[in-house]
């Protein structure tokens, strides 16, 4: 995660250079090291500083490394031609390196001849089994493939070996949900929760799956992550405090035939009706031509 | 005994300023060998495994409280389960860690190449300054010592009255070594800023040891306690919500 602090500096750098202000390699080393996704400015700024001889040289031997950056952005933006180059000039530096040979298979994967790529990726790995992007890459391909089962199917077996990587459990949560596999969604958000319970977006999914996979106790637990959420944002996230008076409603129609007195029920009593009045403050200040609408839901949820 | 020794500034000159220099060339002298030396370890699947399920299992441990109780008893039970649980190390596998480094050529040969870059600037240092640099007392130490210091810091000076601040060049030695890390860090940047007493104490240790760590781990899940936090969340949210809205 980047922090404040890291962000201010990117965006004035940022802007520094969109108006030719200079300071473009430091812009560059920021992204890079950040691992952010500019690939349009690093485009062209890096393009700007590899054509130019006289900046080039004047980088050394990081020239390589803006290279290689240069060459992943160009793909992002599908410039092949640029990426070509690229990769040619370090080939021609490094023959038969490792990170050469994941450059060229990214090519092939952004040309689309996924067939190539999945042998060249193979290949890589045979060598070298235990690199974390290659493994990554190959879901991604399956991923492009329209294929989910494949890719859930590597993802798990890379998992096994590297489960400390917190991306790829939200990558596979966002898998098992597009195929509407809930139990193992909310098993994969817990882990993300248990790594950084701190972020509210991963209380937030977690209560949006339980909520979803239904029932009283997952709409109780739903819930209390979605308090979680509120606690952890300050109340500043409208869609916890509607999950909020979902859950209410849904609670009180689950439990319309039963006697047993929910005793979680009982502990925050004012919550939904606290958060109904923050979503209303919220529409007045942000959307206010929308509130009558939110009014009359709320209203017919509370029933 | 009170009676200032008024040393020569050629000594300043010529021994102090001298040695300090030589070592700090030496120390990077050594750092650019051993980055011309090292080899890049090849990991092992196994111990990359067993590092990552170290750090899940911590994960588990600090956030215990924030999944609901059935998960965690789901997980706890996967990672110390009898059979094959992933914590779990049963008792013929706990081998002697350093019978398993020793047997592994490449890791043998990058420790003694790591000793040897230690061990022979500082022997032949240390050698050229006993050679040297012996003989006269070099410095004073600004703070009054007791006798015992007398034998390892005044080792070349044959006068027993002398007092016990005025030291050899040996001592300025053993200074330098210890002191020049700081140095170091600024010329070399920080992270390569070991000096000799870090290398000597990673010396002593045998890195990454696996099978106390998954123990270790195991215990810990061991003795926790689940205690749902979430249900506090929910009040928690309500006094934030009621300072909204009012």
């Amino acid at each position: 995660m980047v922090t404040k602090t890291e962000e201010t500096q990117l965006n004035q750098l940022e802007i520094q250079v969109d108006n030719a202000g200079g300071g473009a390699w430091d812009y560059l080393c920021l992204v890079r090291d950040l691992k952010i996704r500019r690939s349009e400015k690093v485009l062209k700024h890096g393009s700007s500083i590899l054509n130019d001889p006289r900046k080039r040289s004047a980088l050394g031997p990081d020239e390589w490394t803006l290279n290689e950056q240069v060459a992943t952005a160009a793909m992002d933006c599908q410039c092949l031609g640029v990426a070509q180059n690229c990769i040619k000039a370090l080939q021609k530096k490094f023959p038969g390196s490792k990170r050469v040979g994941r450059l060229e298979a990214l090519l092939l994967e952004a040309k689309g001849l996924w067939g190539e790529a999945e042998e060249a990726y193979s290949s890589l790995l045979e060598d070298n089994p235990l690199d974390q992007a290659i493994h990554k890459r190959r879901v991604a391909i399956s991923k492009a493939l329209g294929k989910p089962s494949v890719a859930i199917e590597l993802l798990t077996k890379y998992l096994e070996l590297f489960m400390a990587d917190h991306d790829a459990w939200r990558e596979l949560a966002e898998l098992y949900l597009s195929l509407q596999m809930y139990k193992q969604a909310a098993f994969c958000y817990e882990e993300l929760i248990l790594s950084q319970p701190t972020v509210p977006l991963y209380h937030l999914a977690y209560a949006d799956v339980l909520y979803t996979i239904g029932g009283v106790e997952n709409i109780i637990s739903a819930r209390k992550y979605y308090a979680a959420t509120i606690d952890l944002t300050g109340g500043k996230n409208t869609r916890a405090l509607l999950g909020i008076c979902l859950c209410a409603s849904a609670i009180a129609q689950l439990s319309k035939g039963r006697n047993k007195e929910d005793k979680d029920a009982t502990a925050a009593p004012e919550l939904h009706s606290l958060a109904a009045a923050a979503v209303e403050k919220e529409y007045k200040q942000k959307a206010p031509d929308k509130l009558q609408l939110i009014s009359s839901a709320l209203r017919s949820l509370k029933i | 005994m009170a009676e200032d020794l008024v040393l020569d500034t050629a000594i300043r000159d010529w021994v102090l300023i001298p040695l300090s220099v030589v070592m700090v060339l030496i120390g990077i002298l050594r750092y650019f060998v051993s980055k011309l030396m090292r080899s890049s370890p090849t990991p092992d699947a196994k111990m990359v495994k067993e590092g990552q399920v170290v750090i899940r299992a911590r994960n588990l441990k600090v956030g215990a409280n924030f999944i609901p109780p059935r998960s965690f008893r789901n997980r706890r039970f996967y990672f110390s389960n009898e059979e094959n649980g992933l914590l779990h190390v049963p008792k013929g596998e706990a081998q002697n860690p350093q019978a398993a480094m020793f047997s592994d050529p490449n890791m043998a040969m990058d420790m003694m190449k790591k000793n040897l870059s230690m061990i022979i600037p500082q022997t032949l240092t240390f050698a050229w300054v006993n050679f040297f640099f012996s003989g006269f007392v070099a410095a004073k130490i600004p703070f009054p010592l007791t006798q015992r210091f007398r034998s390892m810091l005044q080792n070349g000076i044959d006068l027993s009255t002398v007092d016990v601040s005025y030291v050899s060049s040996r001592s300025w030695y053993f200074l330098n070594l210890f002191g020049l890390r700081g140095l170091f860090s600024l010329i070399l940047g920080d992270e390569n800023a070991i000096d000799d007493t870090q290398r000597m104490m990673q010396m002593g240790g045998f890195g990454f040891d696996a099978s106390k760590s998954l123990g270790a781990e195991k215990d810990g899940l061991d003795i926790i306690q689940h205690e749902w936090a979430l249900p506090r969340f929910e009040q928690r949210a309500e006094s934030v919500l009621r300072k909204l809205v009012k």
